[in-house]
């Protein structure tokens, strides 16, 4: 009996020494869904190598049940450990809760952060505040389906030119051959206003701008020269060009990927996070390459578009709030950028193992191109989504009832933009 | 009030079947409502915040003074008018049809083909009715085509947007008032219109001055129930035209839907709030009308 107690005594001893000294769980709300979770499933056994004992549980909602669960935990004291999505999504946040912790310490606090830049660094601060930590920067490239070119040419459309040369043989020549027209230069979305001043944004900051509708200074830049040559450009390639299909007005996300991954549009915007989803066999097959946007003077040169930067942040009444701040930190290892890249498809590092990725994926990782980023607008004119929204009212009754001169519609869009901003303003 | 109390002790039972209803109701239905009103009265940047900041009637000023509350408001009160008389007459017209001797056989297969859409999840139909009408692909243009028929410019010209959203809403609605004008009928007093045949009156005198008054607690029903439905008409907007094309189909509960997508929360719920008022106020009217003493000659 002595020996048998000896023994139950070592075994437990024995147990309590390979135990962790505190099993710690921290709770990570965002809306990647399953692949956010498989990223933090593998972001959670990687940095239980250096917290033993520490878990990472992450939850994904869609995008509007964030939102509002998030406002709803920040102020009633029951919020997460981390949060994690979009830097403008986490403004609203800030807007509506003010307790998001500022990062600024925090990230100074990071040695190894050298590939983060200024732009990033912009990005990620709101009202002085540094609100969340890069972690995937969102990258956006000019797309065209490979065996559709192939048959006009096999050059990738540098220049705005070539690619109305080219939507128009899209359109007309029957490039899946199937006997039928239905196909379309390109496959684009305009219901809501993100839908199109999304798409206007990737016209305009791939070809070298750098405001779609508002600059830093609060003035009005559609009627630029420059900008209103894209402008007029982008607005003809939904009316008078027919482009797109004929019901792309009422078009937003889902109906822009039925379009894509239904083989009916020839050029499209490529994401970095459905690359991964496009090279499947039974989507795209990889039949698709990508590279920056159209230029459209020859002056400027064009770009892949950063349109978005994901990152993490801590609500400041978040319940373990000194091991949350450890853990958003970690997430700028270089073991846990590649666990971006691998699960989501993007990261902010340049010293990550791209040789497993596709052709079309390590296109994005490499970031060989020239990259522009978005201004944001957002983190600096609080109005701007009321802004935006008229913008986008007033563009949708041009392209649903096209004028005859697209200038003078643009010279009266910038008059009314500019009243209605000073009225917001004040 | 210590009537009240003995009613109350008398009738006990009855409360206690009633009280775990009504807490769910007062839970579910009274408490949102009232929080909505309450966010309407404050500013938007702290709306949801715990200590918001009250800003009296001046969410309902600006939303009141926005012409495209105001187009949408009028747009809305169109489409319901339409959507109500187009419903109900159909409903109706399929009522009669179907309890009258010409369709006898195949009477349950009619019933079902037109109920199926009121069982059917209003998102898969709406999606499918978006497919039929797209220009490129829908088979209601294919058909036109085949027929040498100009095309129907559907979901995405401004001059059909809403008449297709009543179409595709009037297909999924349509059956459910069917069935309650069916139930009227079955329960109307035949004798009625055989006096009326032997006293001569031909068939349309006997439908519109002895079975039509006989229906009117379905038209009421129907039309208050209806009237609340277009009202708030929102899934098929979102499902079909996001309030386009060119806001022609952007009804007020759309609307709302998009402030609160910019984060306009006050403005966002004060037009929820007048809203909820006017469907009250057109219900209530409606139904008073409805439910008057016909006059007698």
């Amino acid at each position: 009996m002595g020996t048998l107690r000896t023994i139950a005594c070592a075994a437990f001893a024995a147990a309590l020494s390979v135990l962790p000294a505190k099993a710690q769980q921290l709770t990570v709300w965002h809306d990647l869904g399953d692949n956010g979770i498989k990223w933090f499933e593998a972001l959670s056994a990687e940095f239980a190598k250096q917290k033993p004992g520490v878990t990472v549980r992450s939850q994904s909602f869609p995008t509007d049940q964030w939102f509002g669960r998030v406002i709803s935990a920040l102020n009633t004291d029951t919020a997460p450990d981390l949060i994690f999505n979009n830097y403008e999504r986490v403004i609203r946040i800030q807007n509506q809760t003010n307790k998001v912790m500022d990062l600024k310490a925090l990230t100074a606090g990071i040695a190894d952060k050298s590939f983060l830049s200024e732009d990033d660094m912009r990005v990620a601060t709101y009202k002085g505040r540094q609100i969340i930590i890069p972690i995937q920067r969102v990258q956006m490239a000019f797309g065209v389906r490979k065996s559709w070119l192939d048959k006009n040419g096999g050059k990738f459309p540098e220049t705005w030119d070539e690619v109305k040369t080219l939507a128009a043989a899209f359109r007309d020549k029957d490039p899946d051959a199937n006997g039928q027209a239905d196909t379309f230069g390109m496959a684009l979305q305009a219901a809501k206003p993100r839908d199109l001043i999304h798409m206007l944004d990737l016209f305009i900051f791939g070809s070298g701008l750098r405001h779609t509708l508002i600059d830093p200074d609060g003035k009005i830049t559609i009627d630029q020269p420059a900008h209103a040559q894209v402008l007029e450009e982008f607005l003809k390639t939904y009316s008078t060009y027919r482009f797109v299909a004929p019901d792309t007005i009422n078009h937003s996300f889902a109906e822009m990927y039925q379009v894509i991954e239904g083989g009916r549009g020839g050029m499209f915007r490529v994401g970095d996070w459905n690359v991964r989803k496009w090279d499947g066999a039974q989507v795209l097959n990889g039949d698709f390459v990508s590279g920056p946007w159209p230029k459209f003077a020859a002056d400027r040169p064009n770009a892949v578009v950063i349109g978005g930067m994901r990152g993490v942040a801590i609500p400041e009444n978040s319940p373990n709030k000194a091991l949350a701040q450890e853990f958003a930190a970690f997430m700028l290892t270089k073991a846990a950028q590649q666990a971006s890249l691998e699960n989501v498809g993007a990261g902010v590092r340049k010293d990550l193992d791209v040789s497993k990725l596709s052709p079309r994926s390590q296109y994005f990782a490499k970031a060989e191109h020239r990259l522009v980023a978005y201004d944001f607008p957002e983190s600096i004119h609080a109005f701007y989504p009321e802004l935006e929204a008229a913008f986008h009212r007033k563009l949708l009754a041009g392209i649903a009832n096209p004028p005859a001169d697209w200038k003078a519609f643009i010279a009266e869009t910038a008059k009314e933009m500019r009243e209605l901003a000073q009225k917001l303003k004040s | 009030m210590t009537d009240l109390l003995a009613r109350m002790a008398r009738d006990r039972i009855f409360y206690l079947f009633v009280a775990p209803f009504a807490a769910l109701t007062i839970l579910f239905g009274l408490w949102p409502i009232l929080l909505s009103i309450q966010v309407s009265f404050t500013a938007s940047a702290s709306a949801l915040k715990p200590n918001p900041s009250y800003v009296g009637f001046a969410n309902y000023a600006s939303v009141l003074a926005d012409p495209i509350f105001l187009a949408s408001l009028s747009r809305t009160l169109l489409y319901t008018a339409l959507a109500v008389v187009a419903n109900l007459a159909f409903a109706l017209f399929f009522a009669m049809l179907l309890d009258s001797a010409l369709l006898k056989r195949g009477n349950l297969f009619f019933r079902l083909a037109i109920f199926l859409p009121v069982i059917t999840p209003d998102v898969a139909g709406y999606v499918v009715w978006r497919w039929l009408y797209d220009r490129s692909f829908g088979a209601i243009n294919a058909a036109l085509k085949m027929l040498g028929l100009p095309a129907f410019g559907g979901l995405s010209s401004v001059d059909t947007a809403m008449l297709a959203v009543l179409i595709a809403e009037l297909w999924h609605h349509a059956g459910f008032y069917m069935i309650i004008f069916l139930a009227n009928l079955s329960m109307r007093d035949r004798t009625l219109e055989e006096a009326a045949h032997v006293d001569g009156a031909t068939a349309w005198q006997r439908w519109w001055y002895v079975i039509l008054p006989q229906l009117r607690p379905a038209i009421v029903i129907n039309t208050v129930y209806a009237l609340i439905q277009f009202l708030k008409t929102f899934t098929v907007v979102v499902v079909m035209t996001k309030g386009g094309p060119n806001d022609q189909t952007n009804f007020v509960s759309y609307y709302a839907y998009q402030l609160f997508d910019q984060a306009r929360y006050g403005e966002a719920t004060a037009m929820a709030t007048i809203l909820f008022a006017i469907v009250i106020a057109i219900s209530l009217t409606a139904y008073r009308i409805g439910d008057r003493e016909p006059a007698r000659a």
